[in-house]
């Protein structure tokens, strides 16, 4: 049932002057934060956050949302014009955007990028406002066993995904949990790993930690090639969109690939950038002219950019209605939520309907109104990849210094933003991701409280234990995940070798 | 300039051993009064990742001193050049100073400091670059202190 009264409200929220105002900032400050090589969508998100301290609940979480949508979509524009991704989600974008640019076709290339992007993100907009809603109704019911298994779920799959080695995934992720335990126990109040100061009382606090993993372990990397030139062609582009003949040429692909990335930002930690790569690869797969992919082809862009941008939306659907964060930037984002005093997760459905339809309409109304400022902006916009990362990495390293101690007042927090950057830092050149340990760190007190409660209700019984339908389901879906793919190579190896037998 | 093999290893001893300590600091976690009977004790939780942590570095610290890589190809070195690695652990001393410099003498030191700092740290010449970092600092304590009434 669609609450008419909260629909009402969410209408009256978002077409607040100031919210919209804040709507239109946040697009053009993401497209700018996107474009910037390094700076992807946490760290804008990141670095707005403390912005929004002074802000209502509803702007606050509109401007985040156009900065991440915008982010996203901004990171196309260098990997077309420049061959440099400006996130992560773009680097599909590099093999035929930047070819068709270097054929003196790059104002057809940046709007199809455009125009993909904002179909991507109308899909994900649409299934996030039907399928949030019910996942909130089933999770409602939720108890703390499904909750272990939807955390262990989520921990389990970003591990898997974020790197060559799984153990060095499971080290990080675990790492992310164990710093949560810091603080004083919720269930008996003993003292845990507070080093006789009352700041850490309450743990390691959430948003500092973020922003230094991201933001400062970013520049520090960033300071080692700082004085590498960027040089690209300005001219071609002038953005132009595609017409009709060729939207209906494209229309099977724009689909498949907003579907592909909604359902892959649906999955914690499996981020736009994998959900670019696999709508990318399924696209080549299904062409009948598969060699053409990477020569500059209008196919190879609009499906890594739909589907980079569509997972914008699918993200948002396990951290609205479980709170657990479908994607890196969405653990920035269940901060801003924290600092606004709100709670994802399902009772925030019942408790504020209001805020989740102001939520769904304006990543409507970001979708749409990014058509057009992306349409006046990108050829401007575009020249900020000429500015030198020398200039970028002190402006975003004072940022965050100040930013952080604005939200609290607190030096402390300050000494967590730079500890965070520098343990982003270390375990970065390790070659390990930090993906596992943000979400770690923000499932981990889930975590922790739903195993301690469930194993206090199965009262010693392993099978009182798992006596949980909902349970068994995403232990079985994980089993799935984890296995499917050697189970699919195994079948194809024995079938391989049974051919050359016969 | 520094291979990852040796790296990764050192890493892995730091890790075993900070796990020990922390095991170590967790047995004398005490809940207070009534609660202290309820439920699991306050330390199965830290242990359990502190033992996940574990059995995960030494397989990683196995895997590096058996094989030389984590992954199926080999990893290299932390940095690409050595000129890389004085940029990038110079910048990172410029601010962890600028933490140092905002606790002792406040948060304009620390600004004024910062930019021109981890400029130099990178090795700027275009006194250009100085200038603008040092404008945008500027902006940015105004920007907080007029537009958002933040107090330093």
């Amino acid at each position: 049932m669609i609450d008419t009264a909260a629909v009402t409200m969410a209408f009256a929220n978002l077409f607040d002057p100031f919210t919209m105002m804040l709507l239109v900032v946040g697009i053009v400050l993401g497209l700018i934060v996107g474009i910037l090589p390094g700076l992807g969508p946490p760290i804008a998100i990141a670095l707005a956050l403390p912005f929004t301290f002074y802000m209502d609940a509803v702007p606050s979480l509109i401007l985040l949302l156009a900065i991440y949508n915008a982010a996203i979509y901004g990171g196309s524009i260098s990997a077309v014009a420049v061959g440099i991704p400006g996130t992560g989600a773009a680097i599909a974008t590099v093999l035929d955007g930047n070819a068709m640019f270097k054929k003196g076709k790059g104002g057809e290339a940046l709007g199809l990028s455009l125009t993909a992007s904002i179909i991507g993100g109308l899909v994900s907009v649409v299934c996030l406002a039907f399928l949030a809603p019910l996942l909130a109704q089933v999770a409602i019911k939720f108890g703390p066993r499904e909750f272990l298994a939807i955390s262990v779920f989520g921990l389990v799959v970003v591990v898997r995904v974020a790197g060559a080695s799984l153990f060095k995934g499971l080290l990080v992720g675990a790492l992310g949990i164990f710093l949560t335990t810091w603080g004083l126990d919720e269930l008996n109040g003993a003292e845990r790993y507070t080093f006789g100061t009352y700041h850490l009382y309450e743990g390691l606090p959430l948003v500092p930690f973020l922003v230094g993993l991201f933001a400062i372990s970013e520049v520090l990397i960033g300071a080692e090639k700082a004085l590498h030139k960027i040089e690209f062609n300005q001219e071609s582009l002038k953005v132009t969109l595609p017409g009709m003949k060729m939207l209906k040429r494209l229309k099977g692909n724009l689909m498949r690939s907003s579907l592909i990335g909604t359902v892959i930002g649906i999955i914690p930690g499996e981020g736009a950038a994998v959900g670019a790569f696999f709508a990318y690869s399924e696209e080549k797969r299904r062409s009948a002219n598969p060699e053409a992919f990477g020569t500059g082809i209008p196919e190879g862009i609009v499906a890594p950019e739909s589907a980079n941008n569509a997972t914008v939306g699918g993200a948002l659907i396990p951290t609205l209605t479980l709170g657990v964060p479908g994607s890196p930037a969405a653990a920035v984002l269940l901060g801003a939520f924290l600092i606004q005093g709100l709670a994802p997760g399902p009772t925030l459905f019942e408790e504020r309907p209001d805020i989740m339809y102001s939520l769904f309409l304006g990543l409507f109304v970001i979708n749409i109104l990014m058509l057009f400022i992306g349409l006046v902006m990108i050829r401007f916009a575009a020249k900020l990849i000429m500015v030198p990362m020398t200039v970028i990495v002190p402006t975003v390293l004072l940022l965050s210094f100040t930013g952080v101690y604005a939200v609290s007042n607190s030096l402390f927090n300050v000494g967590v933003l730079l500890g965070a950057g520098v343990l982003g830092y270390v375990v970065r050149k390790l070659g390990y991701s930090i993906a596992p340990l943000s979400i770690g760190f923000v499932l981990g007190p889930i975590l922790e409280n739903s195993l301690r409660q469930s194993i206090t209700l199965a009262d010693g019984s392993v099978g009182e234990f798992l006596n949980t339908p909902i349970g068994l389901g995403i232990y079985a879906a994980l089993a799935l995940t984890i296995f499917w793919g050697p189970a699919i190579t195994w079948v194809k190896s024995r079938n391989a070798g049974k051919v050359e037998d016969s | 300039m520094f291979s990852q093999r040796l790296a990764n290893i050192v890493f892995m001893v730091l890790t075993l051993a900070g796990c020990i300590y922390f095991a170590k600091i967790a047995q004398g976690f005490e809940a207070a009064g009534l609660m202290a009977s309820s439920g699991l004790p306050s330390k199965f939780f830290p242990l359990l990742m502190l033992g996940l942590i574990a059995l995960c570095a030494i397989i990683v610290f196995a895997t590096y001193v058996i094989k030389g890589t984590a992954s199926d190809k080999d990893e290299g070195t932390l940095y690409a050049s050595p000129l890389e690695a004085f940029r990038g652990l110079l910048t990172l001393i410029a601010v962890i100073a600028g933490y140092f410099i905002w606790s002792t003498w406040g948060y304009l030191a620390m600004a004024v400091f910062i930019g021109p700092a981890t400029c130099l740290a990178m090795g700027v010449r275009s006194p250009a670059i100085y200038a603008t970092v040092l404008v945008l600092a500027g902006s940015v304590y105004l920007i907080f202190t007029q537009l958002l009434g933040t107090q330093f």
